[in-house]
């Protein structure tokens, strides 16, 4: 999509010869343009729930609010949290979130251990007896990586099968948690997280845990929670920077080709139907970059036209 | 609770304990019904929303308290050797006593509460009755105040009951199980009912956490009946509810909810309330398993002749 993007965004640029945006800029632009659509699925999914609410909106291909949390669940990412020193109950959040959605605890862990022979898609372990606690679906976190996958068979009692290859180095940890024990971690806010704790009632537990997040920094409650694996979260991510990659250029006026198979090209995450709505916002950037108001003035009536035909 | 096998609710599993599952299917638990709740009854269409987990495990809580106090018929018994001291620790999770009894020769005898006061706290004084002080300006006690001595010795008069003795209804001591009486003089007039027993008596100090027995206690062995809150000492693992108040603790969390929330129409609040309210009563109706062959029994006694 981004090259048509950008071919359509030149076109309409040079139709007036309003001048030129260089592959960098419309990166820049673009990444820009990609967020801000991004960010507005969250208003919109509001306004939707709220018109749900109201009884004002449908069913079936009416379903607007379906289509946004379609979106918005390719973002979604499940990740194991990195602990920040070991046995305390500090975790990190990966770099690339932009709202946590859930926080998971495996409150029950079943085994753990080293793996001590390679084999793709299993875990050996010599020193094990998976056959007494191990059942199929059982969660399998690699320690070192965080990767994890499920158990599909318990083949021997050092050996199980898994249902992806999470453990490529020999001597890597590995924990395994019950796939019916996962509480979810509440968040809460830091001016709270004091009256709960006091609180005979509220008090988080293994059963009912709870979160503060400072900065990056997650602080689990009780602090109990404190295993190497034990959190993880659900959280949607930002959409990756958009780049438009081109072949090296030969003469310095000739025009870029572009290229699809550069190994840090990126086509925008957002679906199609977003694509007339980055242009807009694209030439909004770059109408206030070449000084050009009309640019500017019709990319933003374009836009709101559109925002009023979608409330 | 997830549904078992037949293998698991017998035996565990083959684990310890044997008799974990016994029973378990009677009960939701505690985990559940914030789970339930949250998933039915808060979200984007519902008339809570936006709620924090924490505020909906506390009103769980709250109403399983509530429950424990009046509806449900769990008791619990507690049966402790009361020694010299007279004096019955109260259990960790005790709110509130139903029953006290002395259990002797195979018999659950049901004691009276003496509403007289029979413990005291006593502060150390001089000739002039000036009250004594230690450094920190703490007023100094004894180990014992007198009432409490003269209950620990025996020394407290109680009334004596035995129709087959010259001496019944007198009043008159109680020392390792011998009667002492004072000599007669003069004329009786009636009976202190409210001591009028031929069992100890007891009073249930509830600030210092101690039921204080007559001296007849000492080396009895008691056995306390009483309510607890449910919390099962702060495991919310553990805490349940029967399943025919389920939906009354879920009706529950909600009137709670809505009725403190802000901008909520008040006959929304009262739907709500009317709601909770009907589903308790309910629940009472069907717990107090009142059927027919339970009736049928009780009239069946109608026409015993008593002699």
């Amino acid at each position: 999509m981004i090259d048509s993007v950008r071919k359509t965004v030149l076109a309409i640029l040079n139709k007036n010869n309003y001048g030129y945006i260089s592959p960098a800029d419309f990166n820049l632009y673009a990444k820009q343009a990609q967020l801000d659509i991004f960010e507005d699925y969250f208003y919109d999914y509001n306004n939707q729930v709220n018109k749900e609410n109201l009884r004002q909106s449908g069913t079936g291909y009416a379903d607007i609010k379906k289509q946004l949390e379609e979106v918005i669940d390719s973002f979604s990412v499940e990740s194991v949290l990195t602990q920040v020193t070991p046995t305390t109950n500090q975790y990190s959040l990966p770099a690339d979130y932009y709202l946590v959605n859930k926080l998971y605890y495996y409150s029950v862990l079943l085994a753990s251990g080293t793996v001590t022979l390679l084999s793709a898609p299993q875990l050996i372990d010599g020193a094990a007896n998976f056959t007494e606690t191990i059942r199929p679906g059982d969660i399998v976190v690699n320690l070192v990586t965080n990767a994890e996958a499920y158990v599909l068979s318990v083949d021997s009692p050092t050996t199980l099968t898994l249902s992806a290859n999470i453990f490529l180095v020999l001597g890597e940890g590995y924990s395994i948690y019950s796939n019916t024990a996962l509480r979810e971690v509440e968040r809460v806010h830091q001016n709270r997280i004091f009256y709960l704790t006091s609180s005979l009632l509220t008090a988080p537990t293994t059963t009912f845990p709870a979160y503060v997040l400072s900065g990056n920094t997650i602080t689990v409650y009780p602090s109990s929670i404190n295993g190497v694996t034990d959190i993880k979260a659900q959280y949607i991510r930002y959409p990756l920077d958009p780049k438009w990659t081109y072949f090296p250029i030969g003469l310095a006026d000739s025009e870029p080709i572009f290229n699809v198979n550069a190994a840090d090209y990126q086509d925008f995450e957002l679906p199609d139907a977003d694509e007339p709505n980055l242009i807009i916002k694209i030439l909004q950037y770059a109408g206030v970059s070449i000084r050009e108001l009309e640019v500017y003035g019709v990319a933003q009536k374009e836009e709101e036209e559109q925002n009023i035909q979608e409330q | 609770m997830t549904y078992i096998s037949q293998y698991q609710y017998y035996e565990n599993g083959g684990n310890v304990p044997e008799d974990a599952n016994w029973g378990s299917y009677q009960w939701v638990s505690l985990a559940d019904i914030v789970t339930n709740f949250m998933l039915m009854y808060a979200g984007n269409h519902s008339l809570v929303n936006n709620v924090e987990r924490y505020k909906v495990l506390f009103h769980a809580k709250r109403a399983v308290q509530e429950l424990n106090y009046d509806a449900f018929k769990e008791i619990k018994v507690l049966e402790l050797n009361v020694c010299d001291n007279l004096r019955f620790v109260l259990p960790s999770d005790y709110v509130n006593w139903i029953r006290v009894s002395l259990l002797k020769d195979g018999v659950l005898r049901p004691l009276t509460e003496n509403i007289q006061i029979n413990s005291a706290t006593a502060y150390l004084q001089d000739n002039n009755c000036r009250i004594l002080f230690d450094a920190q300006g703490y007023a100094l006690e004894p180990q014992y105040s007198d009432i409490d001595l003269d209950r620990l010795t025996g020394k407290t008069k109680s009334i004596y009951l035995n129709s087959g003795s010259p001496y019944n209804g007198f009043y008159g001591w109680n020392i390792d199980g011998a009667w002492y009486f004072d000599f007669q003089i003069g004329a009786r007039y009636g009976l202190n009912t409210e001591t009028a027993n031929f069992n100890p008596t007891f009073r249930i100090d509830s600030k210092k956490g101690v039921i204080n027995f007559s001296s007849g206690m000492a080396g009895e062995m008691c056995i306390l009946e009483y309510v607890s809150d449910g919390m099962e000492n702060g495991d919310d693992s553990a805490v349940h509810v029967n399943k025919l108040f389920e939906e009354y603790v879920y009706a529950y969390i909600q009137y709670m909810l809505v009725e403190s929330a802000i901008g909520v129409q008040e006959y929304i609040v009262n739907r709500t309330r009317k709601r909770k309210a009907a589903l308790l009563r309910n629940a009472k109706i069907r717990i107090s398993n009142i059927h027919p062959g339970r009736l049928l029994m009780n009239l069946r006694g109608q026409a015993k002749w008593i002699k």
